[in-house]
């Protein structure tokens, strides 16, 4: 498979980036580790006439426990065992993306803003073609949910969900500035599979900020893939709590590979807050999170299955926080 | 728009190469059809088997998702750079030894990522190896002898 041509672009700096961002409005992409946009390039998805690549631009580097820059390869964050000490669920999740190749390269903004995927999507221009295309690229109609103009293809990253429970802020630069706002907040809950995040034209993700109180909270995340290796999230679940023998002083669990954006579940979590985080309680909220959940038939694996393995993989994901707590059912 | 093209300087298995490569140019390609080295072999092309990697300053790349303009003034060691003046290097002849290749396919990537899990964890667990080379596939399924090279070249034997 030959890349159709475009133009490459390696800024070493990120005014270098952003002047051109704005001088190709609308017809680039940004190159970070290339795992997942070369791939799609190569089966003619969305192709733009420019890349940049960011891989010579020094201050998206950088990695220690308060900030990770956005180009940091996942291979490396993995290999840092002061982050896994202080971050067990960020590492579970780390180690969990693709393969050891992919993370050779993967870096964590990439991650971060991994396309979104489908069943119809994903696929030769052969393919794609034959079936008359679909809203996401060349096309006008969904085969997921024909009678719907949205897209429902699902965020499929792993390392967002963990992120998120872990109160993580992302920054971001941009033609128009600079802002720094909670990682939940770069994705379009409002959107679709298309109109997948809220960053402005141009913006970039600098990097990861982790405050102080993610160091205080144990933390963990499980994936539900068919393979062991390389596929993308079928469901993921990510916990983050601090557990006060036993009794929640914080908790957070978010869920990724369900739907078009990772989803915080802050309204089904804060009752339990001051109480003791036993296994009734356990089970009724997970039951719950299982019930907010609206995956659709777009990946391998039937959508009733994946919820109600929500179910499961959200208990489990708590409960191994809480052992990883030292606290008691 | 076609032909925008740079001048790529690499050091490729200890000598130094310049050659003029267009934008879209995979490192693959360049490997392969401009450099003429076709140890490095093209699986899926799309991240998913491992066929294709390379050490770029020393660590294991998909060469098929990297545009090779990238590699530019970076050090490249393909599977022939591997081996030393004769012979073979000590995970080749593990994998000779052990019966480890079958089709053969699919050995330069495992070799080549093999060297670099060995660079890495000199004397890896079994379960270590089986999620190293998790990125690596074979066909053939000749999996319980890659693994038992692996970890025999790690022992010396």
């Amino acid at each position: 498979m030959h890349l159709d041509p475009f133009e490459l672009h390696r800024p070493s700096s990120l005014e270098e980036a952003l002047r051109l961002a704005t001088a190709h409005a609308g017809g680039f992409d940004y190159l970070a580790g290339g795992t997942d946009l070369l791939p799609n390039y190569k089966m003619h998805l969305n192709l733009r006439p420019h890349l940049i690549a960011l891989d010579a631009v020094a201050e998206l580097r950088g990695r220690g426990l308060e900030r990770l820059g956005a180009m940091e390869r996942l291979a490396d964050l993995e290999r840092d065992t002061e982050l896994a000490r202080a971050y067990p669920g960020f590492a579970d999740a780390l180690a969990e993306v693709a393969t050891p190749l992919v993370r050779a390269s993967g870096t964590l903004g990439g991650n971060l803003l991994v396309e979104t995927r489908c069943f119809f999507f994903n696929q030769s221009h052969f393919w794609r073609e034959s079936l008359g295309y679909c809203l996401k690229a060349e096309g006008d109609r969904c085969h997921v949910v024909p009678q719907k103009e949205r897209c429902y293809a699902t965020f499929s990253g792993d390392l967002a969900p963990v992120l998120m429970a872990l109160d993580a802020e992302a920054e971001l630069a941009g033609p128009g500035g600079r802002r720094r706002v909670p990682l939940g907040a770069i994705y379009d809950a409002a959107g679709d599979g298309i109109r997948r995040h809220r960053l402005g034209p141009g913006e970039i993700v600098v990097a990861v900020h982790l405050p102080a109180a993610a160091r205080a909270r144990a933390s963990a995340y499980l994936k539900l893939r068919v393979r062991p290796s390389f596929d993308f999230p079928e469901l993921g679940a990510a916990a983050a709590a601090e557990l006060d023998g036993g009794r929640v002083r914080s908790l957070a669990v978010a869920v990724g590979g369900l739907e078009t954006y990772p989803r915080r579940f802050d309204e089904l979590t804060a009752p339990l807050v001051g109480e003791h985080l036993s296994d009734d309680r356990l089970r009724a909220f997970s039951e719950a999170v299982m019930r907010a959940v609206r995956p659709v038939h777009n990946t391998f694996l039937a959508p009733d299955y994946r919820r109600k393995m929500t179910r499961v993989y959200v208990r489990r994901a708590v409960e191994k926080v809480r052992e990883r707590s030292g606290a008691a059912a | 728009m076609s032909g925008l093209r740079a001048l790529v300087r690499l050091t490729l298995n200890g000598h130094p190469v310049e050659v003029s490569c267009p934008d879209e140019r995979v490192l693959l390609d360049l490997v392969r059809e401009e450099l003429h080295l076709t140890g490095t072999k093209r699986g899926c092309d799309l991240g998913t088997c491992g066929c294709c990697t390379v050490l770029l300053d020393g660590r294991p790349t998909l060469s098929c998702l990297t545009l090779a303009r990238l590699a530019d003034g970076r050090s490249l060691t393909t599977i022939e750079g591997l081996s030393p003046g004769t012979g073979l290097s000590p995970v080749q002849r593990a994998f000779v030894e052990h019966g480890a290749t079958q089709c053969g396919f699919c050995t330069p990537g495992f070799i080549v990522a093999a060297t670099a899990l060995l660079g890495e964890h000199p004397h890896p667990t079994r379960e270590e190896v089986v999620r190293g080379l998790s990125g690596n596939l074979c066909r053939c399924t000749g999996y319980a002898k890659i693994i038992e090279a692996v970890l025999a070249a790690a022992e010396g034997r």
